[in-house]
């Protein structure tokens, strides 16, 4: 049997090696708090920021909708007005009045099929609108885990109490798939499946 | 064009115009907006609807539980339902045909889709 004392000295070594053990344990964690405090204050702001991206998109494309909207307006009554020289020029003969009404006729249907297309090409304000939405769910869902991280850190609550996942983010709509390009089914799949009625 | 009444219904403002626009070029145009199931049900009540062309995912009522709502309906079991969404996963347009949808097209859709899919749902 050792001695006591020696045995009592060897149980200080191990207890005093396990008090520094603990306070750099300590001294660690208190390290990462102020990480997590400024990565918990972030995304706020990065939600908000996707937020003001998606509202300032809607509020450009509906500009651009308001002039494509007006441009088509004013393409249609030069049309009109080119179809009445056109039937004037018939009446008094004037076929050089004839072909010039022709061909701006063509160039007002050419301009009016382009400002529809850019129209028709603003749908991507809608799903960028979504995958915004999607990516702020996320940094929410985030922002919510690093409170509950936070006050367990604090103490205040029991790492087994909490709830890891409360649904942050789900008041946000979106198609977490949305996409300009990547369908998973084409059109024609579609159709197929519509024509037969296969489920 | 015959009269036709559509409900275009969309959580997106900017949706919702391009579709009016998309309608008014192929000839439709009597369009009544809604801007989710819930108020594309209110419209329902004030207008007779002959088309609806429905997104899927908005607030308050998607467009999924919009079809299913009206195919329980006795006035409405019949009224064509076009959905117009960015969902293309296979199983997600398998439920919209078993919710009672009549045909469907994904974001971003080309006009000459949009009038051929109205006209295909009309005639069937």
């Amino acid at each position: 049997m050792s001695d006591p004392q020696e045995f009592s000295g060897q149980i200080e070594e191990v207890i005093r090696g396990l008090a520094e053990s603990i306070n750099t344990m300590a001294e660690r964690i208190k390290g990462l708090q102020n990480p997590l405090s400024e990565s918990q204050e972030k995304v706020p702001r990065a939600t908000k920021q996707l937020d003001k991206i998606a509202e300032q998109t809607e509020a450009v494309t509906h500009h651009m909708l308001d002039t494509i909207e007006q441009l088509t307006q004013r393409e249609q009554d030069i049309r009109n007005g080119l179809r009445q020289i056109k039937t004037m020029a018939a009446d008094g003969n004037c076929e050089k009045v004839q072909t010039m009404a022709d061909a701006l006729i063509e160039k007002t249907d050419r301009s009016s099929n382009d400002a529809f297309s850019i129209m028709n090409a603003l749908q991507f304000q809608d799903i960028t609108c979504q995958q915004m939405n999607h990516a702020a769910a996320m940094l929410e869902d985030i922002e919510t885990k690093l409170l509950q991280i936070i006050s367990v850190m604090h103490g205040e609550v029991e790492a087994d109490a909490i709830d890891w996942n409360p649904g942050a983010g789900k008041d946000r709509v979106f198609d977490p798939h949305a996409d300009m390009v990547g369908r998973k089914t084409p059109q024609e799949d579609i159709d197929s499946l519509f024509e037969g009625k296969e489920a | 064009m015959p009269d036709l009444k559509i409900l275009a219904v969309d959580d997106s403002p900017t949706m919702r115009r391009i579709i009016v626009n998309t309608l008014k070029r192929a000839g439709y145009t009597d369009v009544v907006e809604a801007s989710d199931g819930k108020d594309a049900l209110a419209k329902l009540k004030v207008d007779k609807i002959n088309l609806i062309i429905t997104d899927w995912n908005m607030p308050e009522m998607d467009g999924l539980t919009l079809v299913s709502t009206l195919r329980a309906m006795d006035e409405y079991k019949d009224l064509p339902v076009l959905m117009v969404t960015t969902r293309s996963v296979k199983e997600d347009i398998v439920q919209a045909l078993k919710a009672g949808v009549n045909n469907y097209i994904v974001k971003p859709f080309t006009p000459d889709t949009l009038k051929e899919k109205i006209e295909n749902v009309l005639a069937g």
